[in-house]
């Protein structure tokens, strides 16, 4: 099946929910930034068929969670140790990919307030480009957060016309890819309650179009801002070229529409691997500039190929009901992403029918908030 | 007489720090140190504590009202508000100043990730002082007196001042003050540490002669905000964009070689000849940045060292522009990883060596800093108070620029680059 092809078959909202949503295995390991991570990776990939069956001769894209500005630190720590992608399980998932033969390698984020190179936004995240560039020839970067490389937007419409957008306009990364990865940090989330596989794939519409200061008629393709005013708010739209909301009189209130938002983002553009890096992580928040954080060692990867399961696995892991209802926590004042997704589809929120192998849940449990 | 001549020969090495005590036995903290100046209150100062210190080689300064005054009363130096420095005394001396750090702000109640912090320093006006004077430049700004400052303020203080080539007279919160008094050992340590920060610099004596690496080169003067903390070259700086600050006053066509863009914020002093001067550069090829059509600078009080809201929105205006047209251009070197910084990119007048001063300004040691420097260079050394010199990798990152990598550093840090 050609990336187009899935993306076709995303696009048909009817045969998504004709079956019932799928429940691919999830795999769990405990690690600490000290240990092998490419092994401890490649055991992973191996308990849920292993890598190459995935990515062999494939172009993989993976998107990196890279957060707020890299000058914004909590407590002076190195950022992949509170809410970053930390830049050792980064490295190991770019030797994995490699040795299971993936053709082209491609990390993306939409770096925060920039379109500049994302090399560039790694160096200043502290990163070592240079050791990760020399991992594989097959390596390349590409700052999402406008154009890029790219002479034009790819559309993606969303599966069923969409809760809040009916199609994203994306940076081409998203389209001209065979595997979708998505590297996330397990972390609670001020708005969405959790942020994990699916949450971080937020970062892909580009701030140029999304942005606070995008254009109105068209892309800004040096953005400097957030997406707090057309997402989150939704207090204007996005530029006039890409699809403006279904319905602008919608509910305004951010826990109604990011929930909705990733959902349809988690639809629209499926995961094919999802990891989820809690070996150093944050709790109460997904970043330094919200109140009440606190550091946490939960000494745990999450790992698998559908972004819902994976998400489940995590919430769960996080001590948290998957399937909580709005108003019981982590989704105090929002509404669950998971059953959202679910409902779309894209995958099973149901722990009891999820295969988690490797350390099981109750082993790796640690209470979040 | 001939003392007096001696004494003022030497005004330019006096290393100083306003003193707290009066008793001849704090002098044991700076015996043998590189402090060799202190500034003590009238009420403070005594024969029997200034006959002690002179025994030790240490000078010692009577503060009284703007001035400091010697034994007999004679004014020394001059603590006047920055628009009234005197450029052309031994020791250019001013007391007004920002306190050097991060700027605080509350999170926020919602999610929405923001961008980086702003740094409050003094180096935008000392960098602009350090090149209108041929004298020593002095900031005698006050160490919030009432709450106890940690080390690393402490550092990045005597840091703000030395990377452009000034001195801070250091000053102590009342606590600190106290507890070194009393021989604290806590308060003792950080006091070897402060002493050990200072000496980095005045062992280096020789990086105050050295003059801005960029081809950036930013025409300004006081009615300009070059006396400002905040103002134009501070914006450009916490970019880490390295400038070449040039009095308008000063403004001759040699001021502008090697410069491929200059920024003039001062078009309304220009005499006539000064324009024709910045004519010919952009007739010879420079790009002259001026802001919008009839964009001034905003009005300033002498006594103003910081812009208020309504005057950033002002400088906002060209401040796009020049964001953009400076963005991402190596002008002398780009940095990475360096949010919680300020650097300063200095070569020696022979050209031969290239240093990259770095100052700290968080309260952690920072990992893994990149710089990207203009030039080619074989050599390269980090220099960081009271470590050991440290060689470090040299690799070439296009045609025009050497990368090197710093895998860490604390409050103060020097790249020494030779080619």
């Amino acid at each position: 099946m050609t990336r187009r092809e899935l993306l076709a078959m995303a696009g048909s909202a009817a045969v998504l929910r004709a079956a019932p949503a799928p429940a691919p295995p999830v795999a769990i390991a405990r690690a600490s930034y000290d240990d092998d991570l490419v092994a401890t990776l490649g055991t992973m990939f191996d308990q849920l068929g292993g890598a190459s069956r995935i990515v062999r001769n494939k172009t993989v894209t993976v998107k990196l969670n890279l957060t707020g500005s890299p000058a914004l630190r909590f407590q002076g720590k190195a950022l992949g140790l509170t809410h970053y992608s930390h830049p050792k399980t980064v490295m190991a998932m770019a030797h994995v990919l490699d040795r299971a033969g993936a053709r082209r390698i491609r990390f993306v984020e939409s770096a925060w307030g920039t379109a500049g190179p994302l090399e560039e936004y790694l160096l200043d995240s502290g990163w070592n480009v240079r050791g990760l560039i020399a991992v594989s020839p097959k390596i390349e970067f590409e700052n999402t957060n406008a154009l890029g490389k790219a002479k034009r937007y790819s559309r993606l419409k969303v599966p069923g016309g969409g809760h809040i957008f009916p199609a994203f306009d994306l940076n081409h990364s998203y389209e001209d890819t065979d595997v979708f990865v998505s590297m996330a940090k397990l972390k609670n989330h001020e708005t969405c309650g959790i942020t994990l596989a699916m949450k971080n794939c937020f970062g892909i519409t580009p701030a140029s179009i999304y942005g606070d200061d995008s254009g109105i008629d068209g892309p800004n393709e040096s953005p400097t801002k957030g997406r707090g005013e057309v997402c989150h708010f939704g207090k204007r739209q996005p530029s006039k070229t890409a699809p403006a909301e279904n319905d602008p009189a919608s509910n305004r209130h951010p826990g109604y529409r990011m929930p909705r938002i990733v959902a349809d983002l988690a639809a629209t553009r499926p995961l094919d691997i999802s990891f989820i890096d809690g070996i150093e992580t944050v709790i109460g928040g997904e970043g330094p500039w919200i109140q009440g954080l606190a550091l946490a060692k939960p000494g745990v990867l999450i790992l698998g190929t559908n972004g819902v399961t994976t998400d489940t696995v995590g919430a769960a892991v996080m001590g948290y009901d998957p399937r909580a209802p709005r108003g019981v926590k982590p989704f105090e004042t929002c509404d669950n992403t998971l059953l959202l997704a679910e409902a779309l589809g894209v995958g099973s929120a149901d722990l009891s029918r999820i295969d988690v192998r490797g350390v099981p849940i109750a082993q790796v449990r640690y209470a979040f908030r | 007489m001939l003392l007096a001549a001696i004494a003022l020969a030497a005004m330019p090495d006096w290393v100083p720090a306003r003193w707290f005590s009066k008793d001849p036995a704090t002098l044991k903290l700076v015996e043998s140190t590189a402090i060799n100046c202190l500034l003590l209150e009238t009420s403070q100062w005594s024969k029997a504590f200034s006959d002690a210190a002179a025994e030790r080689g240490i000078v010692t300064l009577r503060l009284e009202g703007d001035a400091a005054v010697d034994a007999s009363g004679k004014p020394v130096i001059t603590f006047t508000n920055r628009s009234a420095m005197q450029f052309d005394a031994p020791i250019a001396a001013s007391a007004q100043g920002v306190w050097p750090g991060v700027r605080v702000e509350a999170p926020k109640a919602h999610a929405a990730a923001s961008g980086a912090p702003w740094i409050d320093t003094n180096t935008g006006f000392l960098r602009y002082a350090r090149v209108s004077s041929k004298g020593a430049i002095w900031i005698a700004n006050r160490a919030p007196a009432d709450q106890p400052i940690p080390l690393a303020r402490y550092l990045a203080a005597i840091g703000d001042a030395a990377m452009t080539g000034a001195r801070w007279v250091l000053d102590f919160d009342r606590d600190f003050a106290r507890r070194l008094t009393a021989r604290d050992p806590a308060a003792l340590k950080d006091w070897a540490q402060i002493l050990q920060s200072v000496r980095f610099y005045e062992d280096h004596k020789e990086w105050r002669g050295y003059t801005a690496r960029s081809t950036l080169a930013l025409v300004e003067g006081p009615a300009s905000g070059a006396l400002l903390s905040g103002g134009i070259l501070d914006m450009i700086a916490t970019k880490h964009t390295p400038v070449r600050p040039v009095p308008t006053g000063h403004l001759e066509a040699p001021s502008l070689l090697r410069a491929t863009m200059t920024v003039n914020a001062d078009p309304i002093s220009l005499d006539d000849r000064r324009k024709e001067i910045l004519k010919a550069y952009t007739r010879a090829g420079g790009t002259l940045f001026t802001g919008p059509p009839g964009w001034k600078f905003p009005s300033l009080r002498p006594d103003q060292i910081a812009l208020d809201a309504a005057d950033l929105e002002t400088l906002d205006e060209i401040w796009k522009e020049l964001n953009a047209l400076t963005g991402r251009k190596n002008l002398g070197a780009r940095l990475f990883n360096v949010s919680s910084m300020l650097s300063n990119l200095l070569e020696s007048p022979d050209g031969k060596q290239v240093i990259l001063q770095l100052v700290n300004y968080s309260d952690f040691p920072i990992e893994n800093i990149t710089a990207h420097v203009l030039g080619h260079f074989r050599k390269a050394t980090l220099l960081q108070p009271g470590a050991t010199p440290k060689p470090l990798e040299l690799y070439k990152v296009d045609d025009d620029a050497t990368g090197v990598d710093v895998p860490a550093v604390g409050p103060l840090a020097t790249i020494v680059l030779e080619p």
